[in-house]
Order: C-alpha cells, then structure tokens, then sequence
C-alpha cells in the first residue's frame, strides 16, 4: 500500500522530466507520436556548441552564483554569530527583516532598484547582478548558518583563550572547523538561489548579462524543444550534484542538503 | 543604525542627481568614411536583436561576425532578445538615467512603433546613414524604404531586408485554404477550433488584426496619412464584429489567444490548428528544414494582398560604440552580406538593397537562388503588396483589439 | 566572566573583549535593508512621479488612479491569489501526506525520497518547461490519451496550459512544492517523535483523530511557515506564469513586466505601482504570520 504510493509519488516527481529528456535527444516529434521518429544528438552538439551561448551562460551563471554565494558568507557570518550565539533585544526584529527579502517576490523589489543601479553604472553589468542576487542570497546564508552558531558552544572559545590562544588562533583552530559545515551549507545554499534567479537577472541584467535560466526561457518561447530539453538537463545538474556533494559532504550518509534546506527553514521558524 | 545614510543617499539620489541635457542627442555625424574605419578598428560592436531564430543567429554572430572580426578586427557580440522593445527600453531607461554616452546598445534591428519612439524621443543617432559606402545600393526613391512604417527615415536608421505577410497550411490536410477575410470567416465557422492568432501586440498577431482592419476600412487608402480617429471609430466597429464573429469558432472557442507566434508554430506543428501565418515568409521553409513543420507546408498571399514592410538597422543616440557600429551595418549592406542573407538555408530574406545597382555577378547571384516549395515566391507576393500604417495606428487598433476583442 | 576548573586547579578566564552585537549585524542589515528597503522605496517614490524625465519630482496619484482604476488589475490580482491560493492549499494537502508516508518505514522507501530530495533541486523553470511539454494538448499525456483512443484530437484534451484557470501554473507549482513541505514537515515530525501519538493510540484514538489531535497542532506552526512561503513565491514569480499563462488575464508580475517594458514611459509608474501591491500582499503575510511564527529569541 504505502510502497504502491511511493511508486505513485516517484513517477509523478519524474514525469515532467522525462519529455524534457526525451526532447533533447529528438528531432520533429510532434502529436500524435508516442516517441520521436528519429533519435539525435544534434541538440546536445549545438547546446555544447559555443554558438548556442550556452556554454558562455552555462560559466556566467556558475560565476556569478559562486561570486554571491561568497559574498553572502561573508556578509552573512557575523549577524549569524549574533543571531545563532547571543540573546538580544530585537532580535526577532532582526530576523524579520532578513526574512523579507526571502518572501517578498524580487519583481516587487527590483523595479524600483533597477533605475539606482543604471545610475550607479551597475546595469546591464555582471557586478550588478551579482549585486542584486545578494538580496535572496544573503538571508539564506545567514539563517543556515546561524543554526551551526547556534550548536557551537561559546565555552570552548573561552577555554582556548584562557589557554593563552590568540583571537586569530582561536578563530582558526576552534570557531572555523566547528562552524565549516554551516558554511557550507549556507554557501551552497546561496549558490542554489542565485543559479535559479529569473526575474532579477532579467531586469538588472537588461538582456546583457544572458545567465542559463535566461537562456532557457528565450529557447522555450522560440519554440526550439530540443535546444531547450538539453539546456533544461543542464540546468538542473548542478543542483542535483550539489544535493549528492552535500549529502556526503555534511552528514556523510542519506540526509543531504535538501533536508537541511527543509530543517533550517522549519528551525528559522519554529 | 549605520546604514541609515546609506538608505538616505539612495532615496535621494534620484532627486537631487542633476537633470542631464536631455533630446542633447548629438547629430555631430562624421562626414569621413576613412576616419570612421579608422576609429572602428580592433573595437566592439553590442548588436541587440530578436534571438528567437537560430538560424539568424548564426548568421548574425558567424558570418557576420566573421567577416567584421577579419577585415576589421571588431567583434560583434549579439545580444538575443525576446521583444525589440527591451532594447528601446533599455535606452529610454539610460537616458532616463543621465546616460548620454557609453550607452550598451550599439546597435539595434528595428522597426515601425520601436523606431517611432526612438525617433520622437531623440533616442536614435541621425543623419549618419549617408557617409557609409554601401549606401549607394540603396533606393531612397522608394517610399517603401524612406518611409519606416509612415515615419520618414530621414538617415536615422538603414534598411536591413524587407518582409512580406504569408499564410501557411499544410496540403495533406486542407485542400483548399481561405484567400480573402470573408473566405477566412467562413472557413472558421466551417472548421470550429481549427484557427487563432496570437494576441496583440504579438508582431504576427498584430500584423494579422491589421488585414482585418483594411478589409473592415474597405482597403488601406483611408488609412494612410496620420491617426485620424474618425475614420478609426468607423473602421474599428466593422472591424471588432468581424474578430468577435469568429471568436466562438477558433482554437478554444477564443476563450484564449496564443501570446505569441512561436506558441502558434508549435500549435500548427502539432496539428492542433490548419492555417499559420508569418511576417517572414522563408521561415515556412526553415521549419520545413528543421523538421518542425511538414514537408507538404505550403504558403500564399491573399487575393487583396498581404501587409509589407522594411526592417532596419538604427544606432541609438548614446552608443558607446558608434564607429564601429556604422561599419557593422556597411558590411550588413553590402550585395555579398545581403545575397548571403537571402539564401533559403541561412536565413532567406528579402535584400533591402537595390540589387539593380549591384555588379552582375551578385544579380545573377540573386537570380540563381533556389526556391524552398514552402515558401511563396517574393515577387508573386509583392504583386499585390499593402503598406503598414503609422505608428499610432497600429498602437490604437492593438488597443481597440484587447479593449474589445481580448479580454 | 566565568572560570573554568582545569585538571584540579581554577583558572579565571582571560578578559574577553565582545564585539558588540550590533555591529555583527551590520554588515548583513545593511546589504538587506539598503538593497531590499531601498529597492521598495524607490518603487514607492517613482509610483508617484508624473515626471519621465530624471532629476525632475512631480507628485502625482495619476498612475495610481490608472492601476486602482483598471478592472484589468483585478483580474490579475484575482488570478494571482487564485493561482497563489490553489498552489499553496494542495501542497501543504499533499506535502503532509508525503511526510507522513515517507516517516513509516517500507521498500522504496530510499529511493522515493531521494526523489523528492532531487526535486527540490530542480529550478522551477525547467519543472515548468517540463510541464509544458506534459500537459499542453498536444503534450505527452495527449498523446498517450490519443493513442488510447480517449480522444480523437488535441482539441479534445482538457487546457491545462494557458487556460483562465491556470492548471497547468497551479500544477507546476504543487510539483515544486509538495517536495519542499513534505521536507519541512517530516523535519517537524521527527523534532516531535511519535511517543504522543503513539499514547494517544494507546488511549484509543484511532489514527486519523491521533494526527488531528497530537501530530498537526505540533507541526503547525513548521507546515504554516513553510505555506507562507510558497504561496508569496506564487503569488510574485515571473518566469512561470510567463511561459504557462493566458493571453488573459494575466499573472500581476507578468502584468507588472509589460508595464514596466511599455515603449510609452509613462507607463512605466504604474508598474512601480503593481510591483508594490504584489509586495504590500506578500509583506502582510510576513507580518501577519510573524507572531504564529514565532521569530524572537534564539532556539
């Protein structure tokens, strides 16, 4: 019974894919064929091909994802260190307005930025986006790793400083290894949420800065299925990497990052 | 609470920035093609243009782009759009900005409504069309291409290909397609959810409600010249009972309209509908080629004639990059670039240039190419061809179509 | 200051010097608050300006009065709440069942919530553009329906996709977002355990008055954050309704694009305008849910 749900709930969570799969490899199959009349890889050829733009997009979307991923860590790891160690007034305050951005839809934001940006020359620049990814990026980092301040225990720092350590050395030896997972975490998170960004891309990037899912959606509405099976596969591979990395990397057995993802979210809350 | 100046300086950057010298559009036009080249050379050329054919991309970044990085060194990177208005946009927002130079567009595929409000807006460079060398091939004379949608071109802009309104079908499945608006009215009614037509302002879709306002106007001759609403309210009402008589026999029962041409494209492959239409008649061809549509797709014009109009290639007023943009368009111009573009395989439009003025060997290059049997010959088309209508016409018949027939 | 007792001996802790907490928060609040407020607050001030023309302020509520004034805008806003609304309703149905399914223990237990794992990975546009090609009338399922013989056309395939109901936008988003609350929610159960439960069973309740009585009150409050969250995604992203909506109406962020792309600058307040409706709906949600969410304080 429950594994006749679960086979239900597997083919439902994979069937969208599969007519992407199956286009990308396709040539002309249109209603009513079942299966396309003849199988190729010429879509993947011209999708790897530099001139499709998908391996240009394919690298910018990588960069500038990583790009704000760091810059969101960076930002990001002393309000956690506040927000996970210390109690203080107004902290739920503080949690609200990170939380804001997070639901609050970008199109609402990025309207009104996208004429501050022309002027500070942030348009249509990679700077620019990069800039503008961080207003998703940054609250997700913050809040994963506020959860691993919030495990670390501030006794050990004080014992290794009165063991005569030095702040840098104690900051390398005990804060730094303790907190990594949750680096991470919030790294690839923040890496995720920027790789899957449209709406701000599309309006800060003004048509220059053609990330994947940009392309993506400009091969979707020219009506190229094959081009747009193939980028479609590509898009979703780092994520779906990024979930197996994780699993290994953070917990070392079944519990990956989309676990966390769920976890720190239900935690940020409940 | 630091970031409280940071916040104040945001808010008030946009009111207390000064208020830059605007419709400053600098007409300083260079009169020396050799100082032009010379500027060019080594440099870049950021082409914005509609992406959503591949094979006018390649064409665009490789051949095109081919022959600019060789013989000039530049390199052309095209910018894919899905709506020409972004880029106008893009400017418009600039120029709201202050930007008046360094601008990102160098260059731009437009036409019709995108070219009006470029052009009223002081946002498009002027007068430099004259300087290129190639500009000899093309024929002023003709009011088809001095005349951009009815707003005279006047050196703002070089025509690019012209382009001619098509229908489509497919033989196996409809023996005899519909030749006239009131042919296509009973043909609807005869095969119930077998047509529709994106929704304005869709470019094909909007071309489409356009016949029907000719045929409503009883033909185009009242309509040129400038919006006269008069003679708009009367054609209009003729126009909406025509489009809402048909409504509850098209795809969906009109409920519905595809909000583009490609979503009808992949409607026709699919066979959910017998008649598609394009604006770019060689792209029956292409889908034919690329397996899309089926082999037995066949095109025609009507018998009252099919709307034409001529593309251009505009250079907006604040280009970081004017130099090279003007031998961008010089090479797009010259008889071998255009010849190339007309070939069926890459691209299959219509050259703008005179082919008259061209050497013989490109003439008989032109008359030597080969005919897709998809395609609806262009010289059988232009036979009966119809002029598009001013900007404001077609603004307001896109209006009256959603205020009316639409929603 | 605390001191510690160390193999026997007591030894008072060095003195600590404690970087304020404010300025722990600073660097983030200032990105979040300068990009975030200052990106609404522009939208705000630009909603009022009559005047396309930089540098130049003139206070009008015309664009107001056009959006406020259009039934157009309150179709869109009707779809999006519908579209929002639906979406969040049969995931968080279906989220719960999936969690409460993937708690128990059976074979392919493994693989299916890899699976939902895995779906939370794929961006919503390629799960939109999958679905796209699933369920338009011409799509997979219609094909399979017409080799059948269910129906003799596409024509005969019930619109999903681009249809004034916006199926086939509320399915795409239930696909997304089932995985995400059944994650959520299973996070929740297994912070509870089952001991209530099984008590509860114990004492006689049967399964279904066990859950309505023990289990949902516990993970409330976890299955409510997550909803709010998925039903201000639906009612603001862009790319999906773009690519599975109607020509009309359409989605408020769809609308909120063409106005702010409009040739005619002058359009171009009332998409500032728009924009801060989808946020004014989407912040009283926040709001609205911040005291059930419980935000103050450290765990």
């Amino acid at each position: 019974m429950r594994g006749a749900a679960a086979l239900a709930l597997g083919l439902l969570l994979v069937a969208p894919l599969v007519p992407l799969a199956v286009w990308s490899v396709a040539r002309g199959w249109f209603f009513p064929d079942l299966l396309p009349a003849r199988l190729t890889w010429e879509a993947w050829s011209a999708a790897l091909s530099p001139r499709s733009g998908v391996p240009q997009a394919l690298a910018l979307s990588a960069g500038i994802a990583a790009a704000s991923a760091l810059l969101a860590v960076l930002v990001g790891l002393p309000a956690a260190r506040a927000l996970g160690m210390r109690r203080f007034r107004g902290s739920g305050a503080v949690r609200l307005a990170l939380l804001a951005p997070v639901i609050v839809p970008g199109i609402a934001i990025v309207l009104g930025l996208h004429g501050l940006f022309l002027r500070l020359g942030l348009a249509n620049t990679v700077p620019g986006v990069i800039l503008v990814h961080l207003i998703p990026t940054l609250p997700y980092a913050v809040l994963a790793m506020a959860g691993t301040f919030a495990g670390l225990d501030p006794d050990l720092e004080a014992q290794a400083r009165s063991l005569g350590a030095r702040p840098a050395a104690v900051l390398r030896h005990v804060t730094l290894p303790a907190i990594l997972p949750g680096i991470v975490a919030g790294g690839l998170f923040a890496f995720l949420v920027s790789w899957a960004q449209y709406a701000l891309t599309l309006v800060i990037g003004g048509g220059k800065v053609v990330t994947l899912p940009l392309l993506l959606f400009s091969y979707a509405t020219s009506g190229r299925n094959d081009l747009t099976g193939a980028i479609g596969i590509l898009y979703l591979a780092p994520g779906a990497l990024a979930l197996v990395v994780s699993a290994r990397l953070l917990t070392g057995r079944g519990a990956g990052l989309a676990t966390m993802h769920a976890t720190m979210r239900a935690k940020v809350r409940a | 609470m630091t970031y409280r100046p940071l916040l104040a300086a945001m808010l008030a950057a946009p009111i207390l920035a000064p208020a830059f010298a605007i419709g400053a559009a600098a007409q300083d036009a260079p009169t020396d093609w050799d100082s032009v080249v010379e500027e060019a050379r080594g440099g870049e050329v950021n082409f914005f243009l509609w992406g959503g054919a591949d094979n006018i991309n390649a064409y665009v970044s490789d051949y095109v782009g081919g022959l600019l990085e060789e013989e000039y060194g530049i390199t052309l990177n095209a910018v894919p759009l899905t709506d020409t208005a972004d880029a106008v946009n893009l400017v418009l927002s600039e120029r709201e900005a202050g930007v008046t130079e360094g601008g990102a567009v160098d260059l731009v595929w437009i036409n019709g409504e995108n070219f009006r409000t470029m052009k009223q807006g002081d946002l498009v460079w002027c007068g430099w069309t004259d300087v290129l060398p190639n500009d000899d091939l093309i024929d002023w004379e003709n009011p088809a291409i001095a005349n951009d949608f009815g707003v005279p071109v006047e050196g703002c802009e070089a025509p690019w290909s012209t382009a001619q309104f098509a229908f489509g079908y497919d033989s196996a499945r409809t023996e005899e397609p519909p030749r006239s608006i009131p042919d296509l009215v009973e043909w609807v009614k005869a095969n119930p959810g077998r047509f529709t037509y994106p929704a304005p302002p869709d470019f094909n879709g909007s071309a489409f409600v356009r016949h029907v306002f000719y045929h409503a106007a009883g033909g185009v001759d009242g309509l040129i010249g400038p919006f006269d609403q008069a003679t708009y309210d009367a054609a209009a009402e003729e126009a909406w009972d025509i489009l809402n008589e048909m409504e509850p026999h098209l795809w969906r029962e009109g409920a519905t309209y595809p909000t583009s041409i490609t979503q009808l494209q992949q409607m026709f492959a699919n066979r959910e509908v017998d008649l598609i239409f394009d604006y770019n008649p060689s792209q029956f061809g292409v889908f034919v080629e690329d397996g899309t549509f089926p082999e037995t797709t066949r095109s025609y014009g009507l018998d009252d004639g099919t709307i034409g109009n001529t593309n251009y290639l505009a250079i907006p007023a604040n280009a970081a990059n004017r130099a090279a943009a003007m031998v961008a368009v010089n090479v797009m111009l010259s008889g071998e670039t255009q010849l190339e573009k007309a070939r069926p395989g890459v691209w299959g439009a219509p050259p703008a240039i005179d082919v008259s003025r061209l050497p013989q060997d490109l003439q008989d290059g032109f008359g030597a190419l080969p005919q897709h049997p998809s395609v609806v010959p262009a010289a059988e088309l232009a036979e009966t061809a119809l002029p598009e209508l001013q900007g404001e016409w077609v603004s307001a018949i896109d209006a009256g179509w959603q205020e009316n027939v639409g929603r | 200051m605390r001191s510690l007792r160390w193999r026997g001996r007591i030894i008072p802790a060095a003195p600590v010097r404690t970087v304020p907490t404010w300025v722990l928060l600073t660097p983030a609040l200032v990105v979040v608050l300068g990009l975030f407020g200052g990106g609404l607050a522009l939208g705000a001030l630009r909603s009022l300006d009559a005047d396309p023309l930089p540098g130049q302020m003139a206070w009008s509520l015309a664009a107001w009065g056009r959006v406020l004034g259009d039934g157009g805008t309150w179709a869109s806003f009707g779809l999006s709440l519908w579209i929002a609304g639906a979406s969040t309703l049969l995931s968080v149905l279906f989220g719960v069942a999936v969690a409460l399914m993937l708690r128990g223990a059976f074979r392919g237990r493994a693989l299916a919530s890899w699976l939902v794992q895995l779906n939370l990975a794929v961006p919503h546009l390629v799960g939109a553009v999958g679905i796209l090609y699933l369920l338009s009338q011409s799509g997979v399922l219609a094909r399979i329906a017409f080799a059948a013989g269910a129906i003799e056309g596409p024509a005969d395939f019930p619109a999903l996709i681009w249809d004034p109901w916006a199926a086939g936008i509320v399915l795409q988003y239930v696909w997304k977002e089932v995985p995400f609350l059944a994650l959520v929610t299973l996070a929740a159960l297994q912070g509870i355990g089952r001991d209530y439960e099984a008590a509860a069973r114990s004492l006689g309740a049967g399964p279904a008055r066990a859950f309505a009585h023990v289990t949902w009150p516990q993970i409330r409050p976890a299955v409510t954050g997550g909803a709010v969250i998925v039903f201000a995604f639906a009612f603001g992203a862009y790319e999906i309704p773009a690519l599975l909506g109607a020509s009309y109406p359409k989605a408020m962020p769809v609308l909120a694009w063409e106005r702010f792309t409009d040739p005619d600058l002058a359009r171009r307040p009332e998409a500032m305008a728009l924009a801060l409706l989808i946020a004014a709906l989407c912040g009283a949600l926040v709001l609205a849910g911040a005291r059930g969410l419980r935000l103050g304080g450290v765990r």
